[in-house]
């Protein structure tokens, strides 16, 4: 290697370790904030405490809109689970037209802004007549979280080798135990990473569900950012040290199911 | 395949695709109908009105403006870090997949809202930037567009990072090697080696990061507050404090044109690179 | 070769990938216009030994000089070295021309002279008609001559090939094998080119290295290597062999060796121990049914008939059961079927000894 070589070489690597810092700085500063014994965010915190976790039962409106977004998310995720896959296997073995279409059309709300989507579905709604907030917040995180099944559910099943199937009926099973015992286990990284990525993207929404809240009916991040404009302290930041430790957990599941490089597939 | 099996499969289809249509492609389409229509029928009113407003122009400078720096910086960090990431191994490999993971699977209050105590006058890179003697008095970065910049592209940086890796991952290292070996020096290399052929990946992230960072909207309300006005704060704001809902659905559909736009554009351009591939 | 006519010169190359030794000392002289092959099975080095002689890998210990300089420290793009690699790494994004033409860009050619050498080494390749094509395009064959091209193109001292057949079928391969060994004469190219297939090194050698587990075992031409390989190794990679353990019983004066076999009293020519245990070897076209005045004979059952076109193969076994193996171009003696017994003779020259501790 020239000179010129190990310099450049150098600053990659240096440049690598830097945005590695750089990106975890948002979790490590919030992670250090909740257990800090300050009210007002200094960094490094003056004291020790863990009283901000405290105040996450106590805080009004906390509780009852995690209850929400995990309710909202876990249904949103399993409707799309469902008539995501479905629609895959079709993608896949159908042979009528469009097919690269609908899948591009499937795919499509994640490169509309969600502001714009919410703004539709709102009007939209109201011209139909619906007008809770609960259930219009499900029937948009429908939308919000079907992109992440197809995509991954149907990159999995492109690359699934329909053969193994046949091989299976010549060996003995029914078409319905074939699917069960080859095509099941093999999806199966595919159904619970997407699911668990999409139950994430829902949790974490903000500008789709800001259009469908009222007084009982709120979403976590609209509270989270409820407070932060309103009592900024850094009861917030326990509130994202727990979404923290929830990601960690969903990416060490997917890393054991699939690896940390399938992941990062784009 | 029989006709019957052929039907079949679109019945398989066709709740997702049913679902969607009704749900998000026909409001979308009614929002855009809308924007046109006027008591005489179709009409850019909106639109003419909109632009005639000075004030427009500067929301509209302020999106943009942003939008490119964020793109920018996201570039020059994230392509040599794309590298670095298809070249790691062990540990190091671990650290960035997970470094770029991670903050993808967190929901985006939380990052913005954990720059804006980094940003502080009192925040770590304040403190950092007097410790070693850049700034001369501690500065609050919160508040001004510079900070903005840095939050949006810390949040949007594995978007950038992640399809050019993809696309890093593809090359034959055999390939520089030969470079090498026919008397091209390392900078010769990588413009005509390595370039050109992570061009798509380039191309597809400042697509993503672009799009992104026209349409955020948590992120500028936290980081700079009010007084700066973009595309989507505005949308949002006309909708939800200040009840103009004629304004909010006029940029909203100016938001979705800026989106689609891009779309169309990094597709034509993918297409190109991809034919001279 | 001495020093003074060397074109390339390794001296003492070594190389470790953590614990695992892969180049132990390499010393290997290379006359200029030469052709010489690093022939040994994966694992034994050669394919590092390229690169370091390429540059693309630097050697813990060892100088590498060409044309009479020093190039150990320099990288590749300093070195005049060119590379056929296996796998051809052409660039995709570029069309056939293009590809040849690099190199001649990269070191900053005239434009106008760059057109008429991409020409001249496309049609030297027989790939003229190809030239603003897609690289993807073309087929394995197709793309080997364009790497070849394109190595050609910019005039390098040495030219390294790194098994660059290994992917192409037989007939293919041979012709492509004629084809370059013509090309590089016509250039006077010096080359090195690394293969485990013997059958080519054979074929396109002036010399060829047999290489084995970091060391060179033997650097002779194909001939003399295929009729005195210097090391067991050697013997029984380069070629069909029948090998047998013996002892030496007893050593004449003159350096002849009287060696008991399970085949029975073998006699050849060496210098040895009474009592040592050897290896003998003997290749199976030296061999001949019938019993002949002074030659070594053997008597043994046929277990198997082998037909394989131009030669015939006869598989025997000794009373213990010992496998020996026999090839002859001609005819087999009349009604040799499998369970008779026969006996095979080879002249004593034709017996080869080798250490048995060094048995592969």
């Amino acid at each position: 290697m020239t000179g010129i070589e190990r310099i450049t070489s150098a600053l990659v690597w240096a440049m690598a370790a830097l945005a590695i810092v750089f990106l975890l700085t948002p979790l490590v500063v919030t992670v250090a904030v909740s257990f800090g014994s300050s009210a007002v965010f200094t960094l490094p915190p003056p004291g020790w405490s863990l009283r901000w976790y405290e105040r996450v039962w106590t805080t009004r409106g906390l509780w009852a809109s995690l209850m929400t977004s995990v309710q909202i998310a876990g249904l949103a995720t399993a409707i799309s689970l469902v008539l995501g896959t479905l629609c895959a296997i079709a993608l896949v073995r159908g042979r009528f037209a469009g097919r690269d279409a609908i899948a591009t059309f499937l795919v499509s709300p994640l490169m509309v802004p969600g502001l714009v989507v919410g703004i539709a579905m709102l009007q939209g709604f109201k011209l139909v007549g619906l007008r809770e907030a609960w259930p219009s917040l499900l029937v948009a995180h429908v939308v919000i979280t079907m992109p992440y099944v197809v995509r991954t559910v149907l990159a999995s099943l492109s690359l699934f080798d329909f053969t193994l199937i046949d091989a299976a009926r010549t060996l003995g099973c029914s078409y319905g135990q074939a699917l069960r015992k080859v095509m099941a286990p093999a999806l199966a990284p595919a159904f619970l990473t997407s699911g668990m990525f999409a139950f994430l993207a829902s949790m974490d929404n903000y500008p789709v569900s800001i259009f469908f809240t009222d007084a009982w009916t709120k979403t976590l991040p609209l509270q989270m950012l409820q407070l932060v404009e309103e009592r900024p302290d850094p009861t917030i930041a326990a509130v994202s040290t727990g979404l923290i430790v929830l990601a960690i957990v969903v990416l060490i599941i997917g890393d054991r199911l699939v690896g940390l490089r399938r992941l990062a597939d784009f | 395949m029989t006709g019957l099996r052929l039907d079949r499969m679109i019945w398989l289809a066709l709740p997702a695709v049913a679902y969607l249509v009704i749900v998000y492609a026909l409001p979308l389409l009614w929002l855009l109908g809308r924007s046109v229509t006027g008591p005489d029928g179709f009409t850019l009113a909106q639109f003419t009105d909109f632009f005639a407003d000075p004030f427009s122009w500067r929301v509209m400078g302020n999106t943009l403006r942003i939008a490119f720096w964020v793109t920018l910086v996201a570039l020059v960090i994230g392509y040599p870090v794309a590298i670095a990431m298809a070249r790691a191994r062990g540990l190091m490999q671990v650290l960035l997949l997970v470094a770029m993971i991670l903050p993808l699977s967190i929901g985006v209050v939380v990052k913005a809202f954990a720059w804006q105590i980094v940003l502080r006058r009192d925040g770590v890179i304040s403190q950092g930037l007097v410790a070693s003697g850049i700034w001369s008095e501690p500065q609050r970065l919160l508040f001004t567009e510079a900070g903005l910049i840095l939050g949006a592209t810390n949040v949007f940086l594995p978007f950038m990072i992640l399809p050019i890796y993809s696309v890093v991952k593809l090359i034959d290292p055999r390939l520089t090697e030969a470079g090498a070996t026919l008397g091209a020096s390392p900078l010769y290399r990588f413009r005509k080696i390595l370039l050109p052929l992570t061009l798509p990946g380039i191309v597809s992230g400042s697509a993503f990061v672009f799009s992104m960072s026209v349409s955020m909207f948590v992120i500028p309300s936290l980081l700079i507050g009010d007084r700066f006005q973009t595309l989507a704060t505005l949308t949002g704001r006309s909708y939800l404090l200040m009840r103009n809902e004629a304004l909010g659905s006029t940029t909203a559909v100016i938001l979705l044109v800026i989106a689609v736009s891009i779309v169309v554009v990094s597709t034509w351009l993918s297409k190109r690179i991809g034919r001279s591939l | 070769m001495n020093s003074d006519q060397a074109f390339l010169e390794i001296r003492q190359a070594s190389k470790s990938f953590g614990v695992a030794k892969v180049l132990d000392g390499v010393d290997l002289a290379v006359a200029k216009g030469e052709f010489v092959s690093l022939l040994g099975p994966s694992g034994c080095g050669k394919t590092t030994l390229l690169r370091i002689v390429a540059g693309l890998l630097s050697a813990d210990r060892g100088h590498v000089m060409l044309d009479g300089a020093d190039i150990s420290a320099r990288p590749p793009h300093h070195r005049d070295v060119g590379v056929v690699f296996q796998s051809y790494a052409l660039f995709p994004h570029l069309t056939v021309a293009e590809n040849v033409a690099f190199g001649l860009h990269a070191k900053g050619a005239s434009t106008s002279s760059i057109q008429p050498t991409v020409a001249k080494f496309l049609d030297l390749v027989h790939m003229a008609a190809f030239a603003d094509r897609s690289v993807k395009a073309l087929s394995g064959g197709q793309q080997q001559r364009v790497a070849v091209a394109r190595a050609l193109a910019v005039g390098p001292k040495l030219l390294l090939l790194d098994e660059p057949f290994s992917a192409l079928d037989r007939k293919l391969r041979e012709t492509m094998q004629i084809e370059l060994k013509r090309l590089l004469r016509e250039l006077g190219t010096t080359a090195v080119f690394v293969t485990h297939d013997q059958d080519e090194a054979l074929i396109m050698s002036d010399r060829i290295a047999v290489m084995n587990a970091g060391l060179i075992e033997q650097l002779d031409t194909p001939d003399a290597i295929y009729r005195r390989p210097a090391t067991a190794f050697a013997l029984e990679f380069v070629g069909l062999s029948t090998r047998l353990k013996g002892k030496v019983l007893a050593a004449e004066g003159d350096g002849g060796l009287v060696i008991e076999t399970a085949f029975g009293i073998i006699r050849a020519n060496g210098h040895y121990l009474p009592g040592s245990a050897v290896l003998v070897g003997v290749r199976p076209e030296r061999m001949a049914f019938g019993v002949r005045e002074g030659a070594n004979t053997v008597h043994a059952s046929v277990r198997d008939i082998v037909f394989q076109g131009s030669r015939i193969q006869a598989h025997v076994v000794s009373a213990d059961d010992e496998p020996f193996l026999i090839e002859t171009g001609g005819e087999l003696p009349a009604g040799l079927a499998p369970g008779q017994h026969v006996p095979v003779s080879w002249a004593m020259s034709d017996t080869l000894v080798y250490p048995a501790g060094a048995t592969p």
